[in-house]
């Protein structure tokens, strides 16, 4: 993309979209480039930083008592009704999973709250890698939130479907249970299983979309224990034994 | 100012965890805030109100992508009620013909430049000293579009010059500004 070698470009987007000039379908572009470049979202933060004092001389106006009704009202709607552990954000946080690499804040911030047009197809993408190094590809390195220890490592290629799941230390294995791997969605979403872990040193895992379709939007991947054949309910029933976040190398 | 701050920080954290009651706090004491912004920039109550609405919801829901670190917790939550808005102006329904700009021109000239009132916190009195170091018209464009989410064409037809006149003092107040904040430092 054109913008991605000019630093002064990107900082001169940057400031026009925090400062509000930058509008249409230019917004609307600079916003996708913001989910998947830190070094845009890193500028774009700092000009936040730096014309956000602005807000604080707008003179405060109490909104009338029917707007924080309203949203009571629509959080009280969409809370998870029985969802249990898997969904409870408190839970999450306790294991320290939330998965907040540099930037993520403020591109969810900006991102979530669009005017909910759907999404255009990304652009094809030309693999073209340079020799030696990686080819583009979803990556997890799943480690155990209590030691921090790196258990398993998860990788896809970009527009492949096959999920490859390699078993860094075979103590993971548990007697009489399974381990099931799963795509821990964006809030308010339940997970989604995407296999069973087996029990030799690599396992390959079919994905049911290229991974392009299937992993974009997961923010972490989990492994939870399962009675033998995995879980009977298709939601994680067992305890989250590791987890981290799955990320895009390209 | 860093005490409040430090208090929002935490509610927010709190609502990451799911607790309403933080939430109802939250919303108690940064609603007035983000309702001005919203009413500034859309200068119609009920888009502002539903736009507040839209934007409590979503920090609800993303509260827990919050990250202390990376910015201020009005600078947060300010971040998402200005895109909302400015998406809001987007709308093909809401676009109002006014070549002439008269009906922003009245509805900016009901509110005061509040340019001078900005002396609260530390960063604000370091933006305040960096604007007053930019050309008259410099300051103007940037204060009119990021207050009133004017456009650059907006700009223009307000300030009665030519569009590619106001887009250089833009990009030339943003550059200076940025040049005098790092020296700030």
């Amino acid at each position: 993309m054109r913008y991605r070698d000019k630093p002064e470009l990107q900082d001169r987007l940057a400031a026009e979209y925090v400062l509000g000039t930058l509008r249409g379908p230019a917004r609307a572009r600079f916003r996708r480039w913001l989910q998947d470049d830190a070094t845009l979202a890193r500028r774009t933060e700092e000009w936040a930083a730096r014309l956000g004092p602005l807000s604080e001389s707008v003179r405060p106006v109490r909104p009338p008592a029917r707007v924080w009704r309203a949203i009571e009202a629509r959080i009280r709607a969409a809370a998870p009704t029985g969802a249990g552990l898997w969904n409870s954000l408190a839970f999450w946080r306790g294991l320290g999973l939330v998965a907040s690499g540099a930037a993520a804040a403020m591109i969810v911030a900006m991102v979530t709250v669009g005017p909910g047009a759907p999404r255009p197809a990304p652009a094809p993408v030309v693999l073209r890698v340079p020799a030696n190094e990686m080819p583009a590809a979803y990556l997890a390195v799943l480690s155990d939130p209590k030691t921090r220890k790196p258990m398993l490592i998860v990788s896809a290629m970009r527009t492949s479907n096959q999920l490859w799941v390699k078993t860094l230390d075979p103590s993971i294995y548990v007697p009489n249970k399974q381990l099931e791997l799963w795509a821990v969605m964006p809030a308010g979403q339940p997970p989604k299983s995407l296999g069973m872990v087996g029990k030799g040193q690599k396992t390959m895992l079919p994905l049911h979309a290229k991974a392009d379709r299937s992993l974009a939007d997961v923010p972490m991947l989990a492994v939870s224990l399962e009675p033998m054949g995995g879980s009977p309910t298709g939601e994680p029933t067992g305890p989250v034994m590791y987890s981290g976040p799955c990320v895009k190398y390209w | 100012m860093a005490g409040a701050e430090d208090s929002l920080a935490t509610l927010l954290a709190a609502c990451g965890r799911r607790d309403r009651r933080a939430f109802t706090r939250l919303y108690q004491s940064s609603s007035a805030k983000l309702f001005g912004v919203a009413l500034r920039i859309l200068r119609r109550e009920d888009w502002a109100e539903e736009v507040l609405q839209d934007c409590y919801v979503s920090i609800w829901n993303h509260a827990q992508d919050y990250h202390p670190g990376l910015s201020a917790p009005m600078t947060w939550m300010t971040s998402i009620v200005r895109n909302r808005c400015l998406d809001w102006l987007r709308k093909p329904r809401l676009e109002v013909s006014d070549s002439d700009g008269e009906m922003i021109d009245q509805a900016i000239s009901d509110n005061p430049e509040p340019l001078a009132e900005l002396e609260r916190s530390k960063d604000a009195q370091a933006l305040a000293r960096c604007l007053q170091e930019l050309e008259a018209k410099q300051r103007q464009a940037i204060a009119l579009a990021f207050y009133d989410g004017l456009s650059h064409s907006e700009l223009a037809s307000h300030l009665r010059q030519p569009l590619g006149t106001v887009k250089t003092w833009v990009r030339r107040g943003l550059l200076r500004l940025k040049a005098c904040l790092a020296g700030a430092v």
